[in-house]
C-alpha cells in the first residue's frame, strides 16, 4: 500500500464515521429509530391542539391533534432539546436524554404569552387610542361622532369628566377651568389650536386634524410627571412622523371647503403633507337661517404641514407648522349698550423635533417650539389688541434598563409673553362708547425651567408602578413647584384590572392675572390628585369604567376683598365618580354611554367664600351610537344632557348719576344655574366612487330638537328685566363631500 | 510525492464538505417539497387540521436555517390559510388571531429578503383581511396595504399573484367603493395570461394562484351573464381543474355558482 493508499483509506473511513455520526446523533452505537411521544397542554391543563415539537437543529418532530396527543421518530440520541411553540402561548425548550431501548414519553406543559407591556400601561383617568388594544377612540370614530364635527376635542367631550364651554372646543374637566387642561403635540405645548376662541355666542374649533394623529392620550387627572403646568388634565397627541401614502383630499361643504395632501418620497426618507381650508357660511344660513344678526358673519382661514426627513437608522427630523384666522361681528345687547362685538384673531404655531435612537434601548428627542396668539376685540368703549406667545424648548430621554423596568427623565423650558394696549372701560359696567375709559399698555412675561424623572416599572406582568417626580421653577414668582406622582395598575384576571393614582400639580397663573397682584406675585396654584378605579376590558369590544376620585386646590388666584388685588389665598376641592360604558359589536355597531358626578367648589377669583366652581356641573351624560347598515352607509347619533351651568345673578342696580348708568349688584358668586342642558345630534356618512375615486358624503342634524339652550342672560338698563341669550346651535343641516384622489 | 498527497487530501476534504453540505440541502429541499404539497392540499380544502399540521412542518424546517424568508413566507400563507377558515365561519376572532400572526411573520420574512416580491403580495392580502375585524383603523390598513402595494409594484409588476390579490379585492368591493365585477375582470384576465407566461424561479417557490385566477374569472362571466358568458365559464371551470384537480374553491364554490345559474 502506498502513501498515498494509506492516507485515502485513512480519509475514507473518518468521512464515513463521521457521515454516519452526523445521522445519527451523539452516539454511532445506536441505528434504530426512537419514539417520543406525549401530550402537550396549556392553563388549566387544557389539551393544545395544534402545538408543534422539534428537535433543535433538527426537522425531527410533529404537531398534537385535538387531544394534544403527538407522536415522532427520530435518530438523534443523547442529550437534546425540544422546542414546543403555539400561537399565543410563551415558546418553551425542552432537554431530554434519548437514551436506551424504551420509546420516551414526555408530557410538556405551556403557559400563556406574556401580556404586552403596553396593554397593561394604561394608567388611571386615561382614554388613549393608538395600535394596541386598550384603544377607546379612533379617528374614524371622532369622524363618525354626531354632533363632534370631527373635532377632538368635542369627541373627548363624550367621555365621562369632560365637558365642552359654549358647545365649541374648549373643553373643561372635573370641574375644572379650560385653561386647566393642557394640548401637548409632539412634546410642544398647544395653547389656542382654535378659532373663535372665547368668543360671544359663536362656539369654538379646533384646527387639529385628527387623521394626522397616530396616538391620542387623553387623561382626565393622575397624569404622569412628564407634564408640567398643568392642573386638571392632558391630552398629548403624536403626530404620524411620516405620511402615511402619497394622494390629495378635497373637501367640499355647506360651510367650508379644504384641500389637503400627502406626499412620502419612494425611500420613504422623505415625507410632506399640507392642509388648507377656509370657512364660508353664507351657504349654510341661506339653508339653517340666522340666530344671531352677525357683521361680519364667521369666517376663517387656515393652513399649515408638516415636513419629515428620516437621517441614519433611526433618526428623524419634523417640522409642524400651522396657522389660522377669524373675524367675526356678533350684536349683543347689554345694560349699558347695543352693538356689535368685533373679534379677530389670528393663531400660528410651529415646532422643530428631532427624535433619535443611540441604542436599542434608548430614545432622545429634541424639540423646540414657538406660538403666538393674537386677538383685537372691540365692543363699546372697550377696544383691546392681545398678544400672547410662547416658546419652548423640550428634552425627553427614555431609558429602558431591562425588560421591567424603563426610566424616562426629561427637561423643558417656557417662556410665555403677555401683551395688551388699547382702551378699556374704567367701569366694567359701562361699555357705552363714550363712557370713561383707561389706556393700556403693559407687557409682562414669564420663564418656567422643568424637570422630571419617573421610571415605568412592571413588577410583575400583571402589575405596573410609575413613580415619578417633577419639579418647575417660576421665574414670576420666584417660586419652586416640587411633584411627586405615582400610579399603578393591576390586572387581577384576564380582563378585570384596577388603577390608582396619586400625585401634586401646579400650574402657573394667567399671565393677566398678575396685573391685578399685589407686587405683581402670584404663586403657581397647586392641585392633589387621588384617583382609584376598576375596569373591565374584553379586547377593545366591551369596556366597562368606574372611577372614583378627589382632587384638593390650594393657591389658587383670589381677589382680596380688603385691597382689591389678586393673592394666592383661594383653595377648594372636587370629587366625583366617572362612569363609561363602551361595545363594539361585529364591526357594526359602536356605541358608548358615559356619566360623571362632579361636585367642584372653590374659593377663587371675586368667590371669596366657598362656592360651586364656573364650570361645575353636578351631572352629565352622554350616549353615542354608530351602525353601519351597510359597507357604504354608517349612521350615527348621539344626545347629551348635563345640569345647567352656574353663573351669577344681578340682584338689584345702583344709579350711578354722574355717568348715567345703573351698576348691577350681585348676588352670591355662582348661585344660580342655567336650565338643564339637552341635545340630540345625528349624522350619516355614504362612501362611494366619483370619477373612479374615493368619495365620501355627510350630512348631518345637530341639535335636532331645536333645544334653545341657554347661553347667557342679559339685562336691560336698570337690570329689572332679563333676557335670556338662546345658544346659536339651533337646529341646523349640514352637508359636505370629500373626495380622495 | 508529498505536494500529491496535499492535492489529494485537499480534493477529498472539498469533496467531503460538499457530500455533507448537499446531504443538508437535499434535507431541506425534500422536506420542503413535502411541506409544499401538504400545503397544496390543506388549501384545497381549508382544512384547519391539515393547515395546523403542515404549518407546523415549515416550522421544523426553519430549524434547519436555510432559505428562513421562504420557510417564513409559507408559514404566513398557512396562517392566511387559517384566517380563511374564520371567513367560511364568519368567526372574525379567527381571522384576526391567523391575520396578525400572518403579518408577524411574513414581516419577518420581508427582514430576511426584501427583494421578495411574493412575499409583499401576501402582506397585502393578509391586510385586506383586517378589514374583517378591525376596520375602524381605516387609515393604518390602507396605509400598510399600500406600502406593500409599492414595494411589489417596485420589485415585481407583473407578478400573477400581486394581480390576483388586486383584482379579488376589487372583486369582493362593492361597485360604489370602486370595485366590481367590471373593474375585477380585465384584472383576472391579465393575471391568467400572466400565470401562463409564468415561470417560477424552481420548486420550492411559490407558484400557487393560477387556478384560484380561472375560479374568479369563471365567477365574473357567471354574473355578468352576458350571452356566452356561461359558455366561456364552463370553459374556464374545466381549465381551473386541470390546473388543479382538487381544488375546493373551484369544485365546491365556483362550480356550484355555476350550477346555480345553469339551472
Amino acid at each position: 500500500m502506498t502513501i498515498i493508499q494509506t492516507v485515502f483509506l485513512f480519509l475514507i473511513l473518518f468521512y464515513l464515521a463521521e457521515n454516519s455520526y452526523s445521522q445519527t446523533g451523539d452516539s454511532i452505537q445506536s441505528k434504530g429509530m426512537k419514539k417520543i411521544y406525549g401530550v402537550v397542554r396549556g392553563t388549566s391543563d387544557s389539551l393544545l391542539n395544534g402545538a408543534n415539537l422539534v428537535i433543535e437543529g433538527t426537522i425531527d418532530g410533529s404537531s398534537t391533534d385535538e387531544k394534544g396527543y403527538y407522536e415522532f421518530e427520530t435518530e438523534k440520541m443523547g442529550q437534546q432539546n425540544i422546542l414546543v411553540t403555539m400561537m399565543g402561548y410563551a415558546n418553551k425548550t425542552v432537554p431530554v436524554d434519548i437514551t436506551g431501548d424504551k420509546d420516551i414519553e414526555l408530557n410538556i406543559k405551556l403557559s400563556k404569552k406574556e401580556i404586552q407591556t403596553d396593554e397593561i400601561i394604561i394608567t388611571a383617568s386615561s382614554f388613549t387610542s393608538g395600535s394596541n388594544n386598550a384603544v377607546t377612540l379612533t379617528p374614524l370614530e371622532i369622524v363618525r361622532i354626531p354632533g363632534a364635527d370631527a373635532d377632538l376635542y368635542r369627541a373627548i367631550t363624550t367621555f365621562p369628566g369632560s365637558n365642552q364651554v359654549n358647545e365649541g372646543s374648549r373643553i373643561t374637566v372635573r370641574g375644572g377651568d379650560p385653561d386647566e387642561v393642557l394640548t401637548i403635540l409632539d412634546q410642544a405645548s398647544l395653547y389656542n389650536p382654535f378659532i373663535f376662541d372665547e368668543t360671544f355666542n359663536v362656539s369654538s374649533y379646533s384646527t387639529i386634524n385628527p387623521w394626522g394623529l397616530r396616538g391620542i392620550n387623553f387623561a382626565s387627572g393622575g397624569f404622569s410627571a412628564r407634564y408640567g403646568n398643568a392642573l386638571s388634565a392632558v391630552l398629548d397627541l403624536k403626530s404620524y412622523d411620516m405620511p402615511q401614502g402619497t394622494g390629495m383630499f378635497a373637501w367640499l361643504g355647506l360651510a367650508n371647503a379644504s384641500l389637503s395632501g400627502v406626499y412620502v418620497s419612494k425611500d420613504k426618507k422623505f415625507g410632506a403633507t399640507f392642509d388648507l381650508g377656509k370657512l364660508f357660511l353664507d351657504p349654510y344660513f341661506a339653508i339653517n337661517g340666522k340666530h344671531s344678526d352677525f357683521s361680519p358673519i364667521p369666517q376663517s382661514n387656515n393652513g399649515g404641514g408638516t415636513l419629515s426627513f428620516k437621517f441614519g437608522t433611526t433618526g428623524l427630523l419634523k417640522f409642524y407648522t400651522n396657522y389660522s384666522d377669524d373675524k367675526v361681528g356678533i350684536y349683543s345687547p347689554s345694560a349699558s349698550y347695543n352693538g356689535y362685538v368685533n373679534q379677530k384673531s389670528k393663531s400660528f404655531f410651529s415646532n422643530l423635533k428631532g427624535t433619535f435612537a443611540p441604542s436599542a434601548a434608548t430614545l432622545l428627542s429634541v424639540s423646540g417650539s414657538f406660538s403666538l396668539y393674537k386677538k383685537d376685540i372691540q365692543f363699546g368703549v372697550l377696544n383691546t389688541n392681545e398678544k400672547d406667545y410662547y416658546s419652548k424648548g423640550r428634552a425627553d430621554f427614555t431609558v429602558q434598563v431591562n425588560r421591567k423596568v424603563d426610566i424616562n427623565t426629561g427637561a423643558e423650558y417656557e417662556y410665555n409673553g403677555y401683551d395688551i394696549n388699547g382702551l378699556a372701560p374704567k367701569y366694567t359696567y359701562n361699555i357705552r362708547p363714550d363712557a370713561e375709559s383707561f389706556e393700556l399698555d403693559t407687557a409682562i412675561n414669564s420663564g418656567r425651567i422643568g424637570v422630571y424623572a419617573e421610571s415605568q416599572i412592571r413588577i410583575t406582568k400583571k402589575f405596573f408602578l410609575i413613580p415619578g417626580i417633577r419639579t418647575d421653577y417660576y421665574s414670576i414668582s420666584n417660586e419652586t413647584g416640587i411633584d411627586p406622582r405615582i400610579s399603578f395598575g393591576y390586572l387581577f384576571s384576564k380582563y378585570n384590572s384596577v388603577r390608582g393614582a396619586y400625585g401634586v400639580y401646579h400650574q402657573n397663573p394667567k399671565l393677566d392675572d398678575f396685573f391685578r397682584a399685589q407686587d405683581s406675585k402670584l404663586k403657581p396654584e397647586r392641585a392633589i390628585h387621588y384617583i382609584l378605579g376598576y375596569e373591565f376590558n374584553k379586547d377593545g369590544n366591551y369596556i366597562f369604567r368606574v372611577e372614583g376620585y378627589y382632587k384638593k386646590y390650594s393657591d389658587l388666584v383670589l381677589l382680596n376683598r380688603s385691597n382689591f388685588y389678586y393673592g394666592s389665598d383661594g383653595d377648594g376641592d372636587v370629587k366625583g365618580v366617572d362612569v363609561f360604558l363602551k361595545t363594539k359589536i361585529d364591526n357594526k355597531f359602536t356605541g358608548w354611554i358615559s356619566y360623571a358626578f362632579t361636585d367642584s367648589k372653590r374659593r377663587q377669583y371675586d368667590a371669596t367664600n366657598l362656592a360651586p366652581a364656573n364650570y361645575d356641573i353636578p351631572h352629565s351624560a352622554s350616549v353615542v351610537g354608530s351602525y353601519s347598515i351597510t359597507d357604504a352607509l354608517v349612521m350615527g347619533a348621539s344626545f347629551k344632557i348635563n345640569t345647567g351651568m352656574p353663573y351669577t345673578p344681578v340682584t338689584g342696580s345702583t344709579y350711578i348719576q354722574s355717568q348715567d348708568v345703573y351698576e348691577p349688584i350681585y348676588g352670591d358668586v355662582n348661585s344660580a344655574r342655567f336650565p338643564t342642558y339637552t341635545r340630540l345630534d345625528l349624522n350619516a356618512q355614504y362612501i362611494f366612487a366619483l370619477f373612479g375615486k374615493f368619495a365620501v358624503g355627510v350630512i348631518s342634524v345637530n341639535n335636532v330638537l331645536n333645544t334653545p339652550n341657554v347661553y347667557g342672560y342679559t339685562y336691560n338698563f336698570d337690570y329689572t328685566q332679563k333676557s335670556t341669550t338662546i345658544s346659536n346651535n339651533r337646529r341646523s343641516v349640514y352637508a359636505g363631500l370629500g373626495l380622495q384622489f | 510525492m508529498k505536494t500529491k498527497i496535499q492535492i489529494a487530501v485537499l480534493i477529498f476534504t472539498a469533496l467531503c464538505l460538499a457530500a455533507n453540505s448537499s446531504k443538508a440541502s437535499d434535507d431541506f429541499e425534500k422536506a420542503m417539497l413535502k411541506a409544499k404539497a401538504n400545503l397544496k392540499t390543506a388549501m384545497n380544502t381549508v382544512d384547519v387540521a391539515k393547515l395546523t399540521k403542515v404549518r407546523g412542518e415549515f416550522e421544523r424546517i426553519l430549524q434547519l436555517k436555510e432559505m428562513p424568508w421562504l420557510v417564513n413566507y409559507y408559514i404566513a400563507y398557512a396562517d392566511y390559510g387559517l384566517a380563511m377558515s374564520g371567513m367560511e365561519s364568519s368567526n372574525t376572532d379567527v381571522i384576526k388571531k391567523y391575520t396578525q400572526s400572518g403579518i408577524n411573520v411574513i414581516n419577518k420574512s420581508i427582514e430576511e429578503n426584501p427583494d421578495f416580491a411574493d412575499a409583499f403580495v401576501l402582506l397585502e392580502a393578509l391586510n385586506f383581511n383586517r378589514w374583517q375585524y378591525e376596520s375602524d383603523k381605516m387609515q393604518d390598513i390602507m396605509s400598510a396595504t399600500q406600502s406593500a402595494d409599492a414595494s411589489v409594484k417596485a420589485l415585481e409588476p407583473e407578478n400573477p399573484r400581486y394581480v390576483l390579490v388586486n383584482a379579488v379585492s376589487h372583486y369582493w368591493t362593492p361597485e360604489q367603493f370602486g370595485g366590481g365585477v367590471k373593474v375585477a375582470m380585465p384584472e383576472f384576465e391579465k393575471a391568467k395570461t400572466l400565470f401562463e407566461k409564468r415561470v417560477e424561479k424552481g420548486p420550492l417557490y411559490p407558484d400557487w394562484g393560477q387556478e384560484m385566477n380561472l375560479g374568479y374569472l369563471a365567477l365574473c362571466y357567471i354574473k355578468r351573464n352576458d350571452d356566452g358568458d356561461k359558455v366561456k365559464a364552463k370553459s374556464i371551470i374545466d381549465e381551473a381543474l386541470k390546473v388543479n384537480p382538487d381544488s375546493g374553491f373551484i369544485k365546491e364554490y365556483v362550480q356550484k355558482e355555476y350550477d346555480k345559474v345553469e339551472k
